[in-house]
């Protein structure tokens, strides 16, 4: 079991590490088109213009040559030589068309029903078992108030691998939170994940992002987000930094001021 | 009491707090589901302006094709619907565009002259008002819409990080023009066109992973089962193993994704075993020996694993081994039937098919086994699925409408489309690489 979990990681490692390299790639190109391109308007990134010929392309698009046609047909299909095993037991009409599997397989009958393992429609992306993390509901902060063991507990953050940054702007353990703060962080939350786009891909990564919003009383956000954490990521940084600019206004928060947010995909 | 007072408390502390005192929110499982793009008109003097809509509508079609944009229509711009001259006014009005509800803006220019066009875009990130990049293509008059393609996936990755697909090729099998021949279309389902015309029977299309080349087996030869490859360009296809006595009968091929040999399935004492070749034909190495039917190799994207099908068991299921034939586990257990396997791009999947009642259906699982879900279900058979080499798609056969055709659905099971029109029976198809 632990040493599938490690294999596991090894693959996420692999992953994270080819991104990385994408992403180290990607700046220093980035910092190439910056520093080599002309000064134009003050903020305006522009990268220079790549020209791609594409008469020069060796035949690109174009098909592989279809072969000739041979003098004589060699071989009407159904006299496909058949003596032998079907060659992939794969439902496909194999060499000679007539085999049908569908048909031909026996034993429809007592065929269980597949055991499904989850009626999910989808096949979630993996770490099957991996507890879904949610950011704190508003029925868990009121229990935890309520239970006054002591001194107040952090809030729920389910994640004790973000604790050790927490203090770069995330989830900072050891608030305690108003039931109003509580709510509004809910509505926060699911105001901006729902102009939150992200590419499959990199839905299943383990990234995570930290940005510090603005906001004024009304929700709008004032000014660029700041990034406090980058998630190594640049592409999936920068999916972060369009949603939460999109968002604005958010509801109301419970005071103006600078408010951090913690972006993680579904899985992790 | 003591609540009210400890909740007066925290009220205050949070009235002096900094961000870093203040509880995070937290958002996980982005619920956005697509980006707005407004794609404008390109600017376009003369012949231009007819070329520049259609430009227009293929570099929709490509992002929408993406799954992650959404056309803004031309109606809702507040800015203008056609790019104009550069030197007419300010740069692009971001407000304008945030408040038309874009979040992409593409923009451009086409020049055409007689014997060339070329093609300038630039593709905006409304919300941060920013260029995400800005690119020119030249070429042939003729090749307009296949500049229009790459201008999508262009988008795409500046966006997301991630080439999108729509410039890509599927090879398939169809016997629309009445033997079962050897087809390539665009991955969108245009541009068909025939790859080989021996009216003999052709099966099993594989890529190299340039691109360059269709490994595929054909009949055309001795009326043995033979491996040909067929490369871009003139010139005719060439056996793949011609240094193999032909005595033994060859299946299927399938490059590994380091391009330098290929799993190959070959008969050995009338059963088919998987070996590995070297590309040029030498190198023979055998990986499965069981009396069984071992057939369907599929490579893992780092060319360290392969699985496979065999039907050791009693009934075909599917296997993972090492490249080297060493590790044979059993990877599938469940249903009675499972067959054509394939291991997405990224590593995480093995897509099969598998026997549901009469019919089969195109299930995910991971290569640990630990996660096995259903992709496609339908009352009728999905079957041969391939990965898009993004791993966001897969393109499979089905017969859901009598006739097999070609379908193409997201991983997350949204988007099912139909790429092929029931001419003939379309089946096996074969996800091409990027272009190079």
């Amino acid at each position: 079991m632990s040493s599938l979990a490690v294999r596991f990681e090894g693959e996420q490692r692999k992953t994270f590490r080819r991104l990385l390299v994408v992403s180290g790639v990607a700046h220093v190109a980035l910092a190439l088109a910056l520093v080599s391109m002309p000064t134009l308007a003050p903020r305006t990134v522009l990268p220079g213009v790549v020209t791609v010929d594409l008469v020069g392309l060796p035949g690109l698009p174009a098909p592989p040559a279809p072969e000739p046609a041979p003098a004589p047909a060699p071989e009407p299909p159904k006299a496909a030589p058949e003596p032998k095993p079907v060659p992939e037991p794969k439902p496909e009409p194999n060499p000679p068309p007539p085999v049908q599997k569908k048909t031909v397989l026996p034993e429809e009958s007592r065929q269980l029903p597949k055991p499904k393992p989850k009626p999910v429609a989808k096949p979630k992306p993996p770490a099957p078992s991996k507890p879904r993390e949610e950011a704190p509901a508003y029925e868990d902060v009121l229990a935890s108030l309520r239970k006054e063991k002591g001194e107040a507990r952090p809030t729920p953050e389910a994640r004790p691998a973000a604790a050790p940054e927490a203090g770069t702007g995330g989830a900072r353990a050891g608030v305690p939170v108003s039931p109003r703060v509580a709510a509004w962080l809910r509505s926060a939350r699911n105001h901006v994940r729902g102009v939150w786009v992200l590419a499959p891909g990199f839905r299943t990564q383990p990234l995570e992002t930290h940005v510090e919003l603005h906001l004024d009383a009304a929700g709008n956000v004032l000014g660029e987000p700041r990034v406090t954490r980058r998630s190594g990521n640049p592409w999936y940084d920068e999916s972060v930094v369009r949603a939460v600019q999109k968002a604005s206004p958010l509801p109301r928060p419970p005071e103006a001021g600078r408010w951090p947010f913690v972006f993680r995909p579904e899985d992790y | 009491m003591l609540r009210l007072v400890r909740a007066l408390a925290l009220l205050l502390v949070a009235g002096t707090a900094r961000a870093e005192d203040r509880p995070a929110v937290i958002v996980t499982d982005p619920g956005g589901e697509a980006y707005r793009a407004a794609v404008q008109r390109f600017g376009a003097v003369g012949e231009g302006r007819a070329l520049a809509e259609r430009v227009r509508g293929e570099i929709v079609k490509g992002l929408e094709w993406s799954s992650l944009f959404q056309e803004l229509s031309p109606k809702a711009f507040l800015g203008p619907v056609e790019t104009l001259a550069l030197d007419s006014g300010p740069a692009v009005a971001c407000p304008d565009w945030r408040q038309s509800g874009a979040d992409a803006l593409v923009e451009g220019e086409i020049r055409q002259g007689a014997a060339e066009i070329e093609i300038e875009f630039r593709a905006w990130d409304i919300a941060r008002c920013r260029k995400l990049l800005r690119k020119r293509y030249r070429g042939d008059p003729g090749d307009a819409r296949r500049m229009s393609r790459s201008i999508a996936d262009d988008v795409v990755e500046a966006f997301t990080g991630q080439r999108g697909v729509f410039g890509t090729e599927i090879a398939f099998v169809s016997t629309r023009a009445g033997a079962a021949e050897i087809f390539v279309m665009n991955a969108d389902g245009t541009d068909l066109r025939p790859a080989t015309r021996n009216r003999s029977l052709n099966a099993f299309p594989s890529w190299s992973p340039k691109g360059d080349a269709i490994v595929y087996m054909s009949y055309r030869y001795r009326r043995q089962p033979h491996l040909f490859r067929l490369v871009r360009g003139p010139g005719e296809p060439g056996l793949l193993l011609p240094r193999l006595n032909s005595g033994r009968a060859q299946y299927r091929g399938v490059y590994a994704p380091d391009g330098g040999r290929l799993a190959v399935v070959l008969s050995v004492d009338g059963a088919p075993e998987i070996f590995t070749v070297g590309e040029d034909g030498g190198n023979l190495r055998r990986l499965t020996r069981h009396r069984a039917i071992d057939v369907s190799p599929t490579w893992s994207p780092d060319g360290r694993r392969i699985a496979f099908v065999s039907d050791r068991a009693g009934a075909p299921h599917v296997y993972v081994m090492d490249a080297d034939g060493g590790n044979v586990r059993r990877l599938t257990f469940d249903g009675s039937y499972n067959a054509a396997p394939a291991w997405s791009p990224d590593g995480r999947w093995v897509a099969y098919q598998t026997r549901v009642g009469g019919q089969f259906d195109i299930w995910l699982i991971d290569p640990e086994g630990s996660v096995n879900a259903p992709l496609v279900t339908h009352p009728r058979s999905d079957e041969s699925p391939s990965w898009s080499p993004d791993g966001r798609k897969l393109v499979f056969q089905t017969v859901r409408r009598g006739r097999s055709d070609l379908y193409v659905i997201d991983v997350t099971g949204h988007n099912l489309r139909r790429l092929t029109d029931e001419r003939g029976a379309d089946k096996s198809p074969a996800w091409g690489p990027y272009p190079r």
